[in-house]
């Protein structure tokens, strides 16, 4: 267990850099997933806390120990990569006690280790069996198993669920976050999967092109996206963004979409009369109810729970979450109310959070 | 349903392969089988009316002194050239591994050993082996290593190691390069995961390529067996086998059996010895290569 701090963090591979000064600071026994597009640098960040990449400069601390010029052995972690990496000539029991039979420990300490990891993750009786003899999900948990052995400061996870179907992904979400809360040992997980992040987290870092969009816990992430990018990423489907011009002359403040809509806003920023922004809502926080906004329906997507109905606002289509059940049929008209507790407004140059 | 037209086609198909292995392999191969056990001399060689000697030629090979000459050189010949050949082929391939600028031009400049006929690089060896004038003399020489020049390829007690040096060189490119494909097709994770649980390079090697490395390398020692049990031009062109036999081997031996002394069916005798153990070795080489398959 141990803290990883990371000052000022860059990455070039030749003169192409791509990691521009990150800093995360992740606390003991913290879970933080790392989250972005692919090509954002979130892989390459967690290699270079695992010593499989080079630092180009700044500081990576384990424990309080600057670890940039260690090798990967010498840094006390372990991780599950995303295609298991599992030794392919070696049954269970030796991938898991591999690290010791290294360090030339007994075979009962070995034995023990692996059956130890084998009993948390529900591997008693693969020991012997050979990876390729294995499913997907338990290649998975073999890997865990093999980074449970090592008692690591902490565990780094690179995609561990990419390779899995819809179902087991689930379940071993779930299994991973109660592996967490057993061993209690600093997890740093990357993934591309929003969903992912948003269960398992305790803290997500989002990134995007080599930088650090937002820092925080999954549902302050969610209501509060500090700009576009991150209100876009999170939630699915995502946030509806309308392009327009904020009217605050009167006593109330609107929005006015552009191609001619009006949409309410709860308050407006100070000085904002004629400001260009871009109004977020995101699907669920949109109703149908009398009196709104008019909006004719584009297509219907109903997913049993809700349906979501696409419909054009002024020049953009939104995407409305509604749960009541009625047949929506495409080119009718209906009214939108957004909750105006959960509008967001943003920047349109900057996109950051108004 | 299959129809007439099918079946007919699938027929041509399993013909012409078969018949192919018939008429340039299988015949061949009876053709040497009979030979062996047949007295064939320039004079009965037009015929098929040749005296049947029975095992006569095997017994009379076997009790020769020269044979058994020849067959130890071959064992030594191909044992010492599989063994050194996988060796530095590997240590070469694992050396280019490490990308650094230029590893892929130096590579290829490897493999120009390789494109060479083996007469012109037993003809460049024998220039470099020259006693008097030769590049190696002059070397050992020049660097105080000896005192006089070497007798490279006349004196017997050498001139194996001479040839084998040379084959060595000939044919270590090619099992470099069978080497690399299979180097490259280790994931990468693999040594990732390795160094993460504290494996060094040694410990690398060692629990990671050799293990992943072992059906190629089975079947690439089965290739090497087979081309080095075949050695014949660039001995030819360095020694002719000699002096006395000194470095004299199968196919070489068979060859001056059949087409110097014409004892025809000596000759196919020492090839019947050569084939087996190719065939052996061959048979490997398949099973090698299904195993690989099936993992």
């Amino acid at each position: 267990m141990a803290p990883v701090n990371i000052r000022d963090v860059r990455k070039a591979f030749g003169h192409v850099e791509v990691l521009h000064g990150v800093d995360i600071d992740i606390e003991d026994g913290e879970f933080v997933v790392l989250v972005g597009p692919s090509g954002c640098g979130k892989s390459t960040l967690l290699r270079m806390i695992a010593g499989l990449e080079s630092v180009t400069s700044g500081d990576i601390s384990i424990d309080g120990r600057t670890v940039n010029r260690l090798p990967p052995k010498a840094r006390d972690i372990a991780m599950v990569f995303q295609n298991y990496a599992l030794y392919p000539h070696m049954s269970v029991a030796e991938n898991m006690a591999f690290s010791l039979r290294l360090k030339g420990a007994s075979r009962e300490t070995m034995h023990e280790a692996a059956s130890g990891a084998a009993g948390i993750l529900g591997l008693g009786d693969l020991l012997a069996r050979y990876p390729r003899e294995l499913s997907g999900g338990q290649r998975q948990r073999v890997a865990m198993g093999r980074a449970i052995v090592r008692d690591p400061k902490v565990f780094l996870f690179d995609e561990p669920l990419s390779n899995l179907d819809a179902k087991l992904r689930v379940s071993m979400r779930s299994e991973i976050k109660a592996l967490h809360q057993r061993l209690r040992t600093t997890i740093v997980y990357v993934t591309h999967d929003q969903i992912e992040a948003m269960t398992m987290a305790d803290k997500i870092v989002v990134m995007h092109d080599g930088v650090v969009e937002q820092i925080g816990e999954p549902l302050e992430l969610y209501d509060r996206p500090a700009n576009l990018f991150v209100a876009g990423f999170l939630g699915s489907p995502s946030m509806n963004f309308l392009n327009g011009t904020i009217r605050a002359g009167g006593d109330r403040a609107e929005f006015e979409v552009d191609g001619g809509a009006r949409l309410p806003l709860p308050t407006a920023p100070a000085a904002s009369d004629g400001r260009p922004a871009v109004y977020g809502i995101r699907p669920e926080h949109l109703l149908s109810d009398a009196g709104g906004t008019d909006a004719e329906i584009v297509l219907v997507e109903p997913t049993g729970a809700e349906i979501h109905v696409v419909a054009r606002l002024g020049n953009d289509d939104v995407t409305a979450a509604l749960r009541e059940r009625r047949p929506y049929r495409a080119g009718e008209r209906i009214p939108l109310v957004p909750d105006l507790e959960h509008v967001h407004l943003f920047d349109r140059d900057s996109g950051r959070r108004l | 349903m299959q129809t007439r037209r099918d079946a007919a086609i699938l027929w041509l198909f399993l013909i012409l392969p078969v018949g192919y292995m018939v008429a340039f392999v299988g015949y061949p191969v009876v053709y040497n089988l009979v030979m062996s056990v047949q007295d064939v001399t320039l004079g009965n060689l037009a015929t098929w009316d040749r005296p049947f000697v029975g095992l006569g030629n095997y017994v009379e090979l076997i009790a020769n002194e020269r044979f058994r000459l020849v067959v130890r050189n071959s064992v030594i010949f191909v044992t010492v050239n599989v063994v050194l050949q996988i060796a530095f082929g590997l240590a070469i391939a694992l050396y280019f591994e490490n990308r650094f600028p230029g590893a892929r031009y130096m590579r290829g400049l490897f493999l120009a050993a390789w494109m060479l006929p083996p007469l012109v690089i037993g003809a460049l060896w024998k220039w470099m082996y020259a006693a008097d004038y030769g590049l190696i003399n002059y070397v050992l020489e020049s660097i105080g290593l000896s005192d006089g020049p070497i007798y490279w390829l006349s004196n017997p007690d050498i001139v194996l190691a001479a040839v084998i040096a040379a084959n060595i060189w000939f044919g270590t490119p090619f099992i470099m390069l069978l080497l690399s494909a299979g180097i490259a097709n280790i994931p990468r994770e693999l040594y990732e995961a390795a160094s993460l649980d504290g494996a060094g390079a040694i410990q690398r090697f060692r629990f990671v390529t050799l293990p992943m490395l072992k059906a190629t390398l089975l079947a690439v020692a089965c290739l090497a067996t087979v081309y080095t049990m075949r050695a014949f031009d660039l001995i030819w062109a360095l020694s002719q086998g000699g002096p006395i036999d000194a470095s004299n081997v199968l196919p070489l031996y068979s060859y001056q059996l059949s087409f110097e002394q014409f004892r025809f069916g000596g000759g196919s005798a020492v090839a019947t010895f050569s084939f087996v153990v190719v065939f052996i070795v061959a048979l490997l080489y398949v099973r090698t290569i299904r195993h690989e398959k099936a993992m």
